[in-house]
């Protein structure tokens, strides 16, 4: 079902860049006419439909990636761990990665589930320029519903903002 | 005679009208029509006892209103007797000066649901006597972490009757009542990705690729608006829920949108979106179309809920979340008053007068109530476990 899912939406996608109209926001919807698509931006890149998920990815194998306070965007400190996964899954594919994005306890719960989410779609972003076939990437935001460090402190806030790579079977 | 006129000379402030429904009679400098309720007979059953005293909470907790056992402007007289199965009351009220009738009523319930019928009562002696809407028979959907796992809650607005609606032992955010007062619609992890659920259907009710979240039904219940990153970044997104046509709203390559609500018509969206390098409020016409800021001030401005007074949401100043509401139209800013703890995740209670959302100090959180006119905060849920992200019933 999740394929089907993926190739439909995939094809509407397709059918949104090809389309004038494509960006406009007014086009379809409540108030509006015309055929409702999703509308996708050139430069994105969709992500698959949703697969089982992998409940027992390796999580150990790569280091985490931080993050800033507020930030989604990959710090320069952070690239070399990054690219260490894309030589992996380059070199093995049949392996695949679920990014885990994580945040700490500031800003509302909603919020940072859309923030841990940017986080980990950054580094998928990092991953498929660097070659990875995007589905070979699956993507999860905890928000801050499961930090790894329970502290209040600046120190456990900083554990807590970070991307996790899970390793597993395709 | 010359006594009633004394009487009424004493009191603080007089207005009348000819009209019953827009009948005020401020008893006191506090600005509340006093109730008296001493004449009102209960039964011995524990039923009729637990009736007139969440009636009297009710009618106090309305801010409107006093219960008072002296001399009042309204009187309340009635019985209310209960067996086991079932509990009836009559319930009069009158204007004590001029011996108006204001209401006049027989209730015939079923014994479990005695609160049930207190709040209703309570609603309908508070419309009578000045016009308002109450907001007692209000609910309160909410999360809790109190079993380990966080799974979703419901409540009656005066904080009793918690009842645990998931247990999926995964977690639950952000529940948003549907416009019919029925169902919830929440977002769960417990198929192992955060998906949209609504409350009676076990499979998610939105669910592609990536993050799902911040399901919020149109007040018409035709459409819902969504957080969606399926296209590679999360973006507000409105789903048609008869024709299941998905519309994008925003295109904010390098922001992030969340928490998505309707203004009480329907026809704009407010939601936050960091695209200015913080999270701030926007509003966009459901539609579509351009999306205007309408938050200013804080380093973060999350959680917006549109009432019929404007769009309350949390912001941060100072280091700790404050409850801000903004008017759209007349752009005015107003800051509740509130102590050193963090206040988040406002929601309008359907008097739309007071707010119902979270407090945290020292890292434990409980649910409380706001008045945006004058009364002190009221702790609602503080049983063990923390307990946020409250949302009441429209």
């Amino acid at each position: 079902m999740s394929i089907y899912k993926w190739i439909s939406f995939s094809s509407l996608a397709v059918c949104a860049t090809l389309l004038s109209g494509c960006q406009n926001p007014n086009s379809g919807g409540p108030g509006g006419s015309g055929p409702v698509i999703i509308g996708t931006a050139i430069d994105e890149e969709p992500l698959p439909g949703q697969n089982d998920y992998p409940e027992n990815a390796d999580r150990s194998m790569f280091p985490h990636v931080y993050f800033s306070y507020d930030s989604s965007g990959v710090e320069s400190s952070e690239i070399k761990k990054i690219e260490a996964v894309a030589d992996y899954l380059n070199s093995n594919s049949s392996k695949a990665v679920i990014l885990e994005g994580h945040c700490d306890e500031r800003g509302s719960r909603e919020y940072n589930l859309a923030l841990g989410e940017r986080r980990v779609l950054s580094v998928r972003d990092y991953l498929i320029n660097l070659g990875v076939n995007s589905s070979a990437i699956q993507t999860k935001s905890f928000g801050e519903e499961a930090p790894f460090d329970m502290g209040h402190t600046k120190e456990a806030w900083a554990k807590n903002r970070c991307c996790v790579f899970g390793i597993y079977d395709q | 005679m010359i006594k009633y006129f004394v009487l009424l000379g004493s009191i603080a402030s007089l207005v009348l009208s000819t009209s019953a429904r827009t009948l005020t009679v401020y008893g006191q400098a506090t600005g509340k029509v006093t109730v008296n309720l001493s004449g009102y007979q209960t039964g011995r059953s524990p039923s009729s006892r637990t009736f007139l005293s969440v009636l009297k909470a009710d009618l106090n907790r309305s801010g409107y209103l006093h219960v008072t056992s002296s001399k009042a402007a309204i009187n309340v007289r009635g019985s209310c007797v209960a067996n086991s199965t079932t509990i009836q009351a009559t319930v009069q009220v009158y204007n004590a000066a001029t011996r108006k009738h204001l209401l006049g009523k027989k209730y015939t319930q079923s014994a479990k649901k005695t609160r049930a019928l207190a709040h209703k009562v309570a609603d309908e002696i508070l419309f009578a006597v000045t016009g308002k809407k109450g907001m007692a028979s209000g609910k309160i959907a909410m999360v809790s972490n109190r079993t380990k796992h966080k799974e979703l809650y419901i409540c009656d607005i005066d904080g009793k009757n918690i009842r645990q609606i998931t247990k999926d032992r995964s977690i639950v955010v952000g529940p948003r009542w549907a416009p019919d007062g029925k169902s919830i619609v929440y977002t769960s992890y417990k198929q192992g990705y955060p998906n949209v659920f609504i409350t009676g259907k076990a499979k998610p009710i939105v669910h592609y690729g990536g993050l799902n979240t911040g399901g919020a039904i149109s007040p018409n219940g035709h459409y819902m608006a969504v957080i969606l990153s399926a296209s590679g970044n999360p973006e507000l997104y409105v789903i048609s829920l008869r024709t299941k046509a998905v519309k994008r709203m925003t295109f904010t390559r390098k922001g992030n949108e969340a928490s998505p609500c309707w203004s009480p018509d329907g026809s704009q969206i407010a939601f936050v979106s960091d695209t200015s390098g913080s999270p701030q409020i926007y509003v966009i016409s459901s539609s579509g179309g351009r999306a205007h800021r309408i938050s200013k001030g804080g380093s973060e401005n999350v959680a917006p809920d549109w009432g019929k007074n404007g769009i309350v949401y949390s912001t941060r100043r100072g280091g700790k979340y404050k409850i801000a509401i903004v008017d759209p139209v007349r752009k005015t800013l107003k800051i509740l008053q509130t102590d050193w703890a963090d206040y988040e995740d406002p929601s309008w209670a359907p008097d739309d007068r007071h707010i119902v959302c979270s407090r945290t100090l020292k890292y434990h959180s409980s649910i409380y109530l706001l008045d945006t006119v004058k009364d002190s905060p009221v702790p609602l849920v503080r049983a063990s476990g923390n307990w946020f992200s409250p949302a009441c019933s429209p």
